[in-house]
């Protein structure tokens, strides 16, 4: 059997990791623009290729129509639910789409789980070319509040992408894997990972016994709805707003401007985590300058409501697991959102102790899930993981009421019995509605499957049917039915109320291979020839800046020169040359680039290229 | 009602190599996973007494060394088979734990498991003795929701449901402290190889106390509710 790799499917960058054998540590694994980080952003080529990861987050701004982000915050949701995340990202969902929705990409139509293949697939592929071996197994990481419909979605995505997904790991439970493994530490831990779009508090328990360590979780909490993405939100609203009021202009008119502010905001997100204040200077669409400078206090007075909203899960989940926050001994902070100093300081203060950042917080998680693979890969090991279900499993009783059967926070995997009967005589079904979540009524809890348990007709009230539901290891519901007066198993045709079925998958399988199937020099080339479009652009973009007239006649002749090159490098196949051309042209760009930004930013981007600019 | 103490548990054989396994979780001949026999129960699991009173060190100990050698991790890499037994004896075993480690669950599972509680049937009638004050609880619920819509002065009102809901709370220790007794009891007699109707008495006696005690729980809780939100 081959090597089982450990997969982050993150909101906004994924990543792949493998257990070295040599030394026995989880490694991240380098894609092919030199980073471990592969940008979970899907894009359809006007020529029907794919294209993943940092060549298509480029395309973020040139091809909006045909690339999607953040795509995490679709998976295993319906059109319903997901009202409210169309009026902040541009998703096109197509509106015929009933049960499972259906993302535009260009003309064609697909479905969450395939577009998280895609990226399934990408990180595949680097790991197959690292690793020189076939990889047809994983371990995928999900947030810890996914319920019952996301998890499948996310398996089915593993699915349509080849690889088996061994075991779904919960993202905190992964980063406390890597981070026991690495400090050694034993006791009570809470796990505070703020991503890109999911927000997960985790308690758990460290012990060591004479068999090996145990890593129990005792109980978690969380919102799969919040994150980084919603400060950029945030942000992105304070300046809209700004930027109206002036009268200047309305950005709601342009998806382009849109996602280019976008982009400007992370930039000042990041640089306010390093420094006290940061200028957003910003073109607006009328050629008009927008500028405004932040301060770190105006910054995290904006931001205040985002962090609030992650402490009630952290009290609700020291809550369940019995614990006051000063019988916490180790704090852990994973995720990249994390590195805003204001959640940090908030984080401390709660606790009472500074919490480890050791780790680099977007790796972490993809380290655990790797040690989780190596785990499994060898059968029998010195750790062992118990997890728990994040929401209770309930079933709709008489009047929309919920009965809860599986309390949250159960270890899993976890099970419950229920015996049914018939009311009439000669009753031929009994239907059930299963249901997650914490509220009393059905209707307030997310509705995972109904079905009709077929019945031998029967005077009322003789059938005995007894219903088997079981949470597997991944936190996935499997039901099975027994006819108590015969012992006969029933076959059950549970229809997931939001899923796709196994046809389905298959076809999406077949056709994702045909996606796949250009090979990597292929992939390399038109990596690079979207890299030099985006260049060539915003090349031609400068030198039509009225600025730009100050820079010497010589140096406009060396960037003409090197546009020339690139441009006749592109036309042909050689990827590695075409490369070779971009890191001409912005070499010869550089001083234009910095010329054309004011001096006081100009220092802080000193170094960067104009496609950055 | 008269479920023998313990049921007999059927002698099983393995089902990979037809040796006789004495129940074990592993087949002593060559090494693979059994199933839980059909009758057994949560006490058996942990190799328990059908005690009440259990250390809780001792059944966490317990727990986690079953999970060493029963969880799906371990399983990965065998057949469907194996894979679907150890689903089955490790989600039973957490099953157990949770029911066995939670004072009051326990003694639910008790009474189920001697059949003088009906899975599901709750008995939600308020306890005779409790009629009067609880009669006069309600009546101040619905006073508060009716003042709390109508935007009156809550503070009188809140002042009594405070009262109340701490005497309906030290109401609940005493319930506490009586089930603990009669815990005893029941355990003392199970060593005492008691007579059935001696049995039968405990039993019911902790069962009506399991009554009482989860109405009064479902009064503090609806009071806790409505407090929620109003301030003194």
């Amino acid at each position: 059997m081959g090597r089982i790799v450990g997969i982050d499917l993150g909101t906004t960058n994924s990543l792949v990791a493998y257990v070295d054998s040599q030394t026995g540590q989880p490694k991240c694994i380098l894609g092919p623009y030199g980073s471990t980080l592969c940008p979970s952003v899907v894009s359809l080529d006007p020529d029907g290729s794919v294209i993943v990861g940092e060549a298509a987050r480029r395309r973020l701004l040139t091809q909006p129509e045909r690339t999607i982000y953040s795509v995490k915050r679709l998976m295993g949701r319906g059109p319903a639910d997901v009202q409210n995340e169309l009026k902040l990202f541009p998703f096109r969902i197509d509106p015929q789409s009933k049960n499972v929705i259906r993302v535009m990409l260009g003309d064609k139509m697909f479905t969450p789980p395939e577009i998280s293949a895609f990226i399934l697939r990408e990180l595949r592929n680097w790991a197959e070319s690292f690793l020189g071996e076939t990889i047809d197994r994983a371990v995928i990481t999900v947030p810890a509040y996914f319920n019952d419909a996301q998890r499948q979605a996310t398996k089915d995505a593993g699915r349509i992408a080849g690889l088996e997904v061994l075991r779904l790991v919960n993202e905190p439970t992964a980063a406390a894997l890597a981070y026991g493994l690495h400090e050694k530490q034993r006791g009570h831990v809470a796990v505070y990972d703020l991503g890109g779009g999911t927000f997960d508090i985790s308690i758990l328990k460290l012990i060591s016994t004479n068999e090996g360590d145990i890593y129990q979780v005792l109980s978690t909490n969380g919102d799969t709805h919040l994150g980084g993405d919603d400060i950029d939100n945030f942000l992105q609203a304070f300046i809209h707003h700004q930027v109206l009021q002036n009268g200047a202009f309305d950005f709601s008119s342009s998806a382009e401007a849109t996602q280019e502010l976008r982009k400007s905001l992370i930039a000042l997100k990041h640089e306010l985590s390093e420094k006290d204040s940061a200028v957003l200077r910003f073109t607006l669409p009328n050629a008009e300058l927008f500028t405004h400078e932040f301060s770190r206090a105006e910054f995290e007075k904006i931001i205040q409501p985002i962090v609030a909203r992650t402490m009630g899960p952290v009290k609700q989940a020291l809550a369940d697991a019995h614990l006051a926050p000063s019988a916490i001994e180790e704090v852990v902070l994973v995720g990249g959102t994390t590195r805003t100093p204001l959640i940090r300081r908030t984080v401390q203060e709660f606790f009472g102790r500074k919490p480890h950042t050791e780790l680099n917080p977007d790796e972490v998680v993809a380290l655990g899930a790797a040690v989780q693979a190596n785990i499994l890969e060898r059968g029998v090991s010195n750790m062992l993981l118990l997890d728990v279900t994040p929401l209770s499993l309930g079933i709709e009783t008489y009047g929309g009421a919920v009965s809860k059967i599986i309390p949250r926070n159960s270890t899993i995997p976890a099970s419950a019995q229920e015996q049914y009967t018939t009311g009439v005589d000669n009753q031929t079904g009994i239907d059930i509605h299963v249901l997650q979540g914490e509220r009393e009524l059905a209707k307030d809890c997310r509705s995972l499957a109904r079905f009709t348990l077929k019945v031998p007709p029967a005077p009322a009230g003789l059938p005995r049917i007894e219903v088997a539901f079981l949470i597997d290891a991944n936190g996935i519901l499997q039901v099975a039915a027994k006819d108590m007066r015969t012992g006969q198993q029933h076959s059950i045709e549970v229809q997931p109320s939001y899923g796709i079925n196994d046809t389905e998958i298959e076809r999406m399988l077949e056709e994702s291979i045909e996606y796949a199937e250009q090979d990597f020099a292929e992939r390399q080339l038109i990596e690079a020839r979207t890299e030099s479009e985006a260049i060539l652009s915003a090349t031609a973009k400068a030198l039509a800046n009225p600025q730009s007239a100050e820079i010497a006649a010589s140096e406009r002749s060396n960037i003409e020169a090197a546009v020339a090159a690139l441009k006749q490098s592109a036309v042909a196949t050689d990827y590695k040359q075409i490369r070779k051309r971009i890191d001409e042209l912005n070499h010869a760009t550089e001083h234009l680039a910095e010329l054309l930004m004011n001096s006081a930013v100009s220092t802080a981007l000193a170094g960067r290229n104009l496609a950055e600019v | 009602m008269n479920a023998p103490k313990s049921a007999p548990l059927s002698t099983t054989t393995c089902w990979s190599c037809n040796t006789p396994t004495n129940l074990a979780a592993f087949c002593p001949q060559c090494g693979k996973i059994q199933s839980l026999p059909e009758n057994a129960d949560y006490f058996t699991y942990f190799g328990l007494p059908r005690k009440l009173w259990m250390g809780m060190d001792a059944l966490e100990q317990k727990f986690l060394q079953l999970s060493w050698k029963l969880h799906p991790d371990n399983f990965v890499n065998t057949n469907e088979r194996e894979r679907e037994i150890s689903l089955q004896r490790s989600s039973k075993l957490n099953d157990a734990y949770r029911v066995l480690r939670d004072p009051v669950a326990r003694v639910e599972y008790l009474l189920e498991l001697e059949g003088v509680r009906k899975e599901g049937q709750h008995k939600q009638q308020a306890p005779p003795e409790l009629l009067e004050e609880a009669f006069e609880l309600n009546e101040s619920l619905d006073e508060l929701r009716e003042a709390k819509s109508a935007g009156a002065n809550l503070d009188a009102l809140t002042i009594k449901l405070r009262v109340a809901e701490k005497n309906f709370g030290e109401k609940l220790h005493e319930v506490d402290a009586e089930m603990k007794t009669a815990a005893q009891h029941w355990d003392a007699g199970l060593d005492a190889n008691a007579s059935e109707s001696d049995s039968e008495a405990i039993l019911q006696r902790l069962n009506e106390l399991l009554n009482r005690r989860s109405y009064i729980r479902n009064l503090v809780a609806g009071v806790e509710k409505e407090l929620q939100g109003t301030s003194c």
